[in-house]
């Protein structure tokens, strides 16, 4: 039996990443691309530079694939440099913004108050979608990713901690807080039909 | 204590919305909802959100996995040109260090040997030994793992990216 027959499919990966298999790489590329720009719209509450930022992304893959030990799944892994890039961005940004003058300064959120619609709102193509996209525009980043990434991407709470580098509970709290914003905003929403 | 029983029964529905829940409290939680309409309203109410959550569809650049593409390629063909220096680098570093151990050895067991055949004093031969041979490949052996950093400087006062 050869060694590719017997691999599960997280050291396949991990073995092509180590080699820096750049055809490997084309195929995630493409298998992740949608998942990666939601968790930035996600985590950011923007759609500015995401594009950017998976582009990033990937590269810090090629470049720190050889940390992937396959043992564990590629998800939280992926989606744990992709939150640290997201970081630096933001910390980045402000940094930036504190530099400009006060007339040149970017909100680092779009404003509620603002007329361009939230990338929430683009984005909803559903009635209770639309319900939602309120609600998450203004919940806390850290409360929108832990839904995104429990009931969209199917982690499970371990996972989650992995990827925020945060404890059980923390993750859990995340999650009920987040459910009970868009719990409120889907009962708003069936009184307001 | 009824009231206190939706609480508890709710906090069991997040927990096991969130992939938090024993087997056990799963099966009280099925029971309760039996006959509890409020309950299986507040689940069903969760459901709905967590299934509206599906409801987004982003929309994603047709362009952008060809110019990842690209970034990965020139990345990667940096990346590979960078390994083969560094063990360059490496086997380098190793051919000096066999040098300096094999003069060091040359001076120490073969004065004697060289001197009879260059018909010169066991001092003179020892002096040669660690001009020509010692001294400059331990040069080398020290001077060597400062390159990458050293070029790296160049680049960086010339304004170089690779």
């Amino acid at each position: 039996m050869t060694l590719a027959a017997t691999e599960s499919e997280p050291e396949r990966v991990a073995r092509g990443l180590r080699r820096r298999d750049v055809a490997l790489l084309q195929t995630l590329v493409q298998q992740y691309q949608y998942r990666l720009v939601r968790y930035f719209v996600f985590l950011l509450g923007t759609r500015d530079q995401v594009d950017d930022l998976v582009q990033e992304t990937w590269l810090r893959v090629l470049e720190r694939g050889g940390s992937y030990d396959g043992e564990s799944r590629f998800e939280p892994w992926l989606f744990a440099i992709a939150r640290n890039l997201a970081i630096d961005h933001t910390r980045k940004r402000r940094l930036l913004s504190l530099d400009s003058n006060e007339d040149e300064r970017e909100p680092a959120v779009p404003s509620p108050v603002s007329n361009k619609a939230s990338p929430f709102e683009q984005a909803a193509r559903t009635e209770d979608a639309q319900h939602l996209a309120r609600s998450l525009q203004s919940l806390q980043p850290v409360y929108r990713e832990a839904l995104v990434l429990r009931f969209q991407e199917e982690l499970s709470l371990q996972e989650i901690s992995q990827v925020v580098g945060a404890s059980l509970s923390t993750v859990s709290s995340r999650i009920y807080r987040g459910l009970a914003a868009l719990r409120q905003q889907i009962n708003g929403g069936a009184h307001a039909n | 204590m009824q009231t206190d029983n939706h609480e508890s029964i709710c906090r069991l529905i997040d927990k096991s919305l969130a992939g938090d829940i024993s087997g056990q409290e799963e099966q009280s939680v099925r029971q309760h909802l039996l006959t509890c309409s409020a309950c299986r309203q507040y689940q069903d109410v969760s459901n709905r959100a967590i299934a509206g959550l599906g409801g987004f569809a982003f929309g994603t650049d047709p362009n952008l996995p060809g110019k990842i593409f690209a970034a990965l390629a020139i990345r990667a063909a940096q990346l590979e040109t960078q390994r083969l220096s560094h063990r360059k680098l490496a086997w380098s570093y190793a051919a000096a260090l066999v040098l300096t151990l094999a003069g060091s050895f040359a001076a120490i067991h073969l004065g004697d040997w060289f001197a009879t055949a260059f018909s010169a004093t066991h001092q003179q031969i020892q002096l040669g030994l660690v001009a020509l041979w010692i001294v400059p490949s331990v040069f080398f052996c020290l001077l060597l793992p400062t390159l990458p950093m050293m070029s790296k400087r160049w680049m960086h006062a010339k304004g170089v990216s690779l």
